[in-house]
């Protein structure tokens, strides 16, 4: 049995100080007919068979080191230097929680402080709090915050917009009341009919959701301006934190508000979570801002301290009236953003983001002429993830023909729940990171030639 | 020699070393107007310079592996270090959510298996991982309700708690579009008169934590559920206490419908100085086919995800839920085994029991003597001498301890509530009463003092708000 709980002597010592028998004798308050028997579990197990039992179970998976794998949308395989998890492996960082007490954890305090600035810096907002659960959590408590700062009863979002956003928006909205309205999109260009934002705008809208890569991997050379069309109504924009460090920053062009998923910096892809939410907004809606807020003041000797702020917008004070319901955050994956950025410095930033951008045009390159597939399936301009049409097969075939060759060729651009409004290309993502080569590329090229459609 | 934090004044980023204006030059196949013509400025420190600042800052934290930290409601306990070396595993961290499940199949099973220890452990045996956090389980198990009634053709608007209840109820009960209405207790418990006054057709959801944030136990919960299902309303079991009641009785046992755990408080995953945590949610049969998509299921020795659940209420975040919390649970778990987690449940209510015990020879315990995993104490007495709750709590830090959780729950004035976690040894229990003697017998003056032995003095908290300076670009305005 592992030695996590202490002996069961000093429970001896401690019930005789305490004047009882057994300490069965401290459940009496369970009524009987509430109490259970047996969980159903196994016996207790020492370390080193727990570590077999569960490196078996993983044992399972295939090595990613099998496959090529060019695999995004939004979620990226990137190299994280060394010193970052050396750092989120310090159990001061990871074994400690919310600062309540500001004088035991400025180190967490501080650090949340300079998390907050980074994602000031990268979205050219003005204020940034410390971390929601992941981008599709962050994207809807922009918009309940959007509802919050403007009147209205609709929200515009993109018709492309991945169908799990769409559908975590769609459950944080419910409880406000409002409609989700797809904006459609272009089938030759992908990108979003702009007419009908500034039509639609002015009736009851209270905010207007884009994205920056959008869902389908594109650059929108008209969203700088969008925000003249829209008057007073919020600006919500989803932005990917590496394309900032080339693209001109939302908060430049009118967004309200910017969120964006966290995870390309430094985060494991960890089949899905825990990633981070980031979240920034202009200093007049800070009142309306969702999450933990670290500012700076000082302590009794006129010393520099950080500390927890503005805690009035939270459950724990304002209870149903709270801009949101969050408590536990995702402060260790905000940790390892802020280490992960600094130490790529903004111009690692940028030369990652560009050979990633040149290895998907690569990509793009070696697979003109394909046969089945449409590359690329708009004719746009996109950036980290390029979406490749299938024509004659359906996408699942594709990729189900492409493992067999062990190459994870991409993200289906499908929905698993489909939504009228909310048409899907018969397409899928590629992207192409920093471990994907030459020879990568060419395997890749030489199986999609060899696919035979259905 | 007494306990000290280091003290680094330790620097900014942007003041160790001069930011960075990175410039971005014309990129084939970026449309132009697109590139980024404001700076971005960071700072660019050489990797020891970084190591040391953030070595620097976590040597100004409190933490579990510090010292006790027994913050009530949040389970602080001891998070075993295997986990964070399983956690690592390249078939786990490299594993992208996109990948075709035949290449996650160890990954899905781990998932699997703890769905069903899960389930096991709550009496409630269809579960989802999909939450992030316990706030995000609430939030997730009413919509699951309003999804439920709205089948039903039985809409309904209203959810009751008790005034205890953590703020998070309340908040993730107006997310979920439903008025939440709060009910006055009775001795730390609830008053079944007020809950029959006012539960009525319109309630949806009767939320409840047991025990409770008194760290009593609700002895009543049968006669409770029965008179919430009498009016057709589900009854919703907030999870953050369940660390006391592990194999002794269970949400479904209760009478729950809907149970919420959090895998970071109960099951151990790390609380990452604010999360990341993980939430479960699970519920009865009839609610099942309200949960989040994608449902994981076994076919044969398969497992796979389904989407077909046209009742789901969808997704609540991107993918499967928090995975690399989820495996040091797993863990956890699977460690402990069937007596372990007896185990657990009886030695943190031994330890609360004790500890509060001693404690109450030094403050006022409210409420009735037996509590379970956490207790209540009142720092009222301290108000003779001009001090209050918050002086105490400052004064605690000074010796090398964490504080309680503070001024939570209201109802008791000056209210300190403490949570001492099975991983905490009597000689550690015994180490915080001379610690909380001390800090009380210490003189007016000091405690006002402090803290002293920290990183930094008294936080001036207020000023923080009054003079907002959120990041680095409000320091450049007013430093």
């Amino acid at each position: 049995m592992v030695n996590w709980v202490p002996p069961e002597w000093e429970d001896r010592e401690m019930l005789a100080e305490l004047g009882i028998g057994s300490v069965e004798d401290l459940f009496r308050d369970i009524p009987k007919k509430a109490r259970m028997g047996r969980i159903g579990l196994k016996p207790s197990m020492e370390e080193p068979a727990l570590v077999d039992l569960v490196r078996g179970i993983l044992s399972k998976n295939k090595p990613v080191s099998g496959f090529d794998s060019f695999l995004g949308g939004g979620v990226y395989t990137r190299y994280t230097p060394a010193v970052v998890d050396g750092l989120l492996q310090r159990s001061e960082y990871y074994t400690s929680y919310t600062p309540y007490q500001p004088e035991a954890s400025q180190g967490t305090l501080q650090a949340m402080f300079e998390f907050q600035s980074l994602w000031v810096e990268l979205s050219n907002l003005e204020v940034a709090n410390a971390s929601l659960y992941d981008g599709a959590t962050a994207l809807a408590e922009g918009v309940l915050m959007a509802l919050r700062l403007h009147p209205g009863k609709r929200v515009l979002v993109p018709g492309s917009l991945n169908w799990e956003r769409r559908s975590v928006i769609e459950n944080y909205s419910h409880g406000a009341g409002v409609e989700l309205v797809d904006i459609p999109w272009d089938p030759t260009t992908g990108l979003l009919d702009i007419d009908f934002i500034a039509r639609e705008a002015r009736k009851d809208v209270a905010a207007v959701v884009v994205e920056i890569p959008d869902s389908f991997g594109l650059l929108d050379v008209r969203l700088p301006s969008l925000k003249s069309t829209l008057g007073e109504v919020p600006l919500v924009v989803y932005a990917d934190p590496l394309s900032l460090s080339l693209l001109e920053p939302p908060g430049s062009w009118g967004a309200d508000i910017v969120a964006g998923e966290g995870q390309g910096f430094g985060l494991p892809l960890s089949y899905g979570g825990p990633h981070l939410g980031l979240l920034a907004a202009r200093l007049s809606a800070v009142r309306q801002l969702p999450g933990r807020l670290v500012g700076v003041t000082q302590d009794a000797n006129g010393r520099r301290a950080f500390t927890l702020t503005l805690g009035t917008r939270e459950q724990h004070i304002r209870r149903s009236r709270a801009t949101s319901n969050v408590c536990t955050n995702h402060s260790l994956m905000a940790l390892a953003f802020l280490a992960y950025a600094t130490a790529m410095g903004p111009r690692g930033l940028r030369r990652l983001a560009e050979a990633q951008h040149a290895a998907v045009g690569s990509l793009v390159t070696a697979l003109q002429g394909t046969r089945h597939l449409q590359v690329p399936r708009f004719k746009t301009p996109y950036l980290f993830d390029v979406a490749i049409g299938v024509e004659g097969a359906t996408v699942d075939q594709f990729l189900s023909a492409m493992l067999e060759r062990k190459i994870f060729a991409g993200v289906p651009l499908d929905d698993p729940r489909p939504v009228a409004s909310h048409p899907r290309p018969n397409a899928f993502l590629a992207t192409a990171g920093p471990e994907i080569d030459a020879k990568a590329i060419a395997r890749y090229a030489s199986a999609a030639r060899a696919f035979g459609g259905a | 020699m007494p306990f000290h934090q280091a003290r680094w004044e330790e620097p900014l980023l942007w003041e160790i070393r001069t930011p960075i204006e990175s410039k971005v030059d014309p990129i084939p196949g970026i449309p132009e107007p697109l590139l980024r013509k404001t700076p971005f400025r960071w700072p660019e420190p050489t990797e020891l310079e970084l190591a040391r600042h953030f070595t620097r800052l976590s040597q100004m934290n409190f933490s579990i592996e510090t010292g006790i930290y027994p913050l009530g409601s949040c389970t602080m306990k001891y998070n075993p270090r295997v986990g964070e070396v399983l956690a690592r595993d390249l078939s786990m961290t490299a594993a992208h959510p996109a990948q075709p499940v035949s290449t996650v199949q160890g990954t899905l099973e781990m998932l699997y298996r703890l769905e069903e220890a899960l389930g096991k452990i709550t009496g409630l045996p269809n579960v989802s991982l999909q939450p992030a956090a316990g706030a995000h389980g609430e939030f997730t198990g009413l919509l699951v309700a309003r999804a439920y009634f709205h089948k039903k053709g039985d809409p309904r608007t209203e959810v009751i708690l008790p005034e205890t209840a953590h703020g998070t109820n309340p908040a993730s009960s107006s997310m979920a579009g439903f008025a939440p209405r709060e009910i006055p207790s009775k001795d730390g418990c609830v008053d079944l008169r007020a809950l029959s006054d006012a539960i009525s057709h319109r309630t949806a959801v009767f939320m409840l934590t047991n025990p409770n944030t008194a760290g009593l136990f609700e002895e009543e919960v049968l006669e409770i559920a029965d008179r919430v299902h009498a009016q057709r309303a589900l009854l919703y079991y907030d999870g953050a206490n369940m660390n006391a009641i592990l194999g002794k009785t269970n949400p479904g046992k209760m009478g729950f419908d809907i149970a919420h755990l959090n895998l970071h408080k109960t099951f151990s995953t790390p609380h990452g100085g604010g999360g990341p945590g993980a939430a479960a949610l699970c519920v009865t049969d009839a609610l099942s086919g309200f949960l989040p998509v994608p449902r994981l299921v076994k076919e044969g020795r398969k497992f796979r995800w389904s989407y077909d659940h046209p009742d789901s209420i969808g997704k609540v975040r991107s993918f499967y839920g928090n995975v690399g919390m989820d495996l040091r649970a797993f863990a956890f778990i699977m460690a402990h085994g069937e007596d372990g987690l007896r185990r657990v449940s009886e030695r943190s209510v031994l330890n609360s029991n004790y500890l509060a015990h001693r404690l109450g020879k030094l403050l006022p315990r409210p409420f009735k003597p037996l509590v379970k995993h956490e207790f209540l104490l009142s720092g009222l007495p301290l108000r003779e001498r001009g001090l209050r709750t918050l002086d105490l709590a400052k004064r605690l830090l000074d010796e090398g301890v964490h504080a309680p959780t503070v001024y939570f729950p209201s109802l008791v004035e000056e209210s300190l509530m403490v949570e001492p976690p099975e991983t905490e040894s009597k000689y550690s229990l015994d180490a915080y009463y001379s610690a909380m003697e001390r800090s009380i017998k210490d003189t007016d003056e000091n405690i006002h003092a402090a803290p002293r032995r920290l990183a930094v003095g008294r936080v001036d908290e207020v000023a923080a708000a009054k003079n907002l300076r959120l990041s680095w670009r409000d320091l450049r305005r007013t430093p």
